[in-house]
């Protein structure tokens, strides 16, 4: 796994301060949308090899949440942004 | 029955009796620090930090964006949340953390070499500079690691960590032959 992540606080940490809160590229159904999307959305999950976005928990430094893009094969990092800016992005 | 209630500090038990003299690698322990946590307002990070750094004897360690914990040597808790409430009460919420909270001051020649085997942030003169500070993991503590001199480091910790992390502190200084005592 990656073992070091460079927080946009807080500078360049050790993994074991993050907590991993899982993929962050789900994007929530409407409310009204069938089970299927919704039992999809809150239980089924992808184990995927290569490139993942996902949700890291800074616990111990910042205490924000931050979006990873890191690779499951090569432990490469290739981005790391706060979520709140890479929210306000997505609703660009 | 009516008990007293007997109001006292978190390493009492492990400081207790006569004070012995300071090595040349010290960690001092602060009695009854005043401690506050200021989260400004959303969007009012600069005014706020502006506010704070604008007043001398007030110490900022930076805890997040537009987080902080605000150290005062000089004021009583009671003081300190007066003081902060005139200063930026309506910018930002300001929580009184002086009993939630132990200071302790780790100082001497090899205070780095000592913080090194717990903390996993470059803590070189130049990388850790003089007066910055952060939200780190010892061991698996979660504390606010500030450098307030040359080599005068100072954590913050949760009251109910403060005598793990102070145990640990002591194993990791062994070799140093760290010394231990409440401030004056």
């Amino acid at each position: 796994m990656a073992s070091l992540i460079t927080c946009p606080h807080c500078g360049v940490r050790p993994k074991e301060e993050f907590a991993i809160r899982g993929d962050a590229s789900l994007v929530r159904p409407a409310p009204s949308a069938s089970d299927e999307a919704w039992h999809d959305y809150v239980y089924v999950r992808a184990n995927p090899r290569g490139r993942t976005v996902e949700h890291w928990h800074h616990v111990a430094g910042c205490r924000r949440f931050l979006v990873v893009e890191r690779d499951t094969v090569t432990h490469e990092v290739y981005s790391v942004v706060d979520g709140a800016a890479a929210a306000r992005e997505a609703q660009r | 029955m009516v008990r007293d209630y007997n109001n006292r500090h978190a390493l009492d038990q492990k400081l207790r009796g006569a004070p012995k003299p300071a090595h040349a690698d010290h960690l001092e322990v602060g009695h009854w620090q005043a401690i506050a946590t200021v989260l400004a307002h959303v969007g009012l990070d600069a005014a706020v930090e502006r506010a704070l750094s604008s007043t001398p004897d007030l110490s900022l360690r930076y805890c997040g964006p537009g987080e902080w914990l605000v150290v005062s040597g000089v004021d009583t808790p009671v003081g300190l949340m007066r003081r902060l409430d005139m200063l930026c009460g309506t910018q930002a919420h300001v929580v009184d953390h002086s009993d939630g909270r132990v200071l302790m001051r780790l100082s001497g020649p090899s205070a780095r070499q000592i913080l090194a085997k717990g903390i996993g942030v470059d803590l070189h003169p130049a990388a850790f500079v003089l007066c910055g500070s952060t939200n780190v993991l010892c061991g698996h503590i979660a504390i606010n690691l500030a450098r307030t001199g040359e080599d005068v480091f100072e954590l913050i910790v949760s009251r109910s960590f403060a005598e793990s992390l102070f145990e640990d502190l002591m194993t990791m200084g062994r070799p140093f032959d760290l010394s231990a005592a409440f401030s004056e």
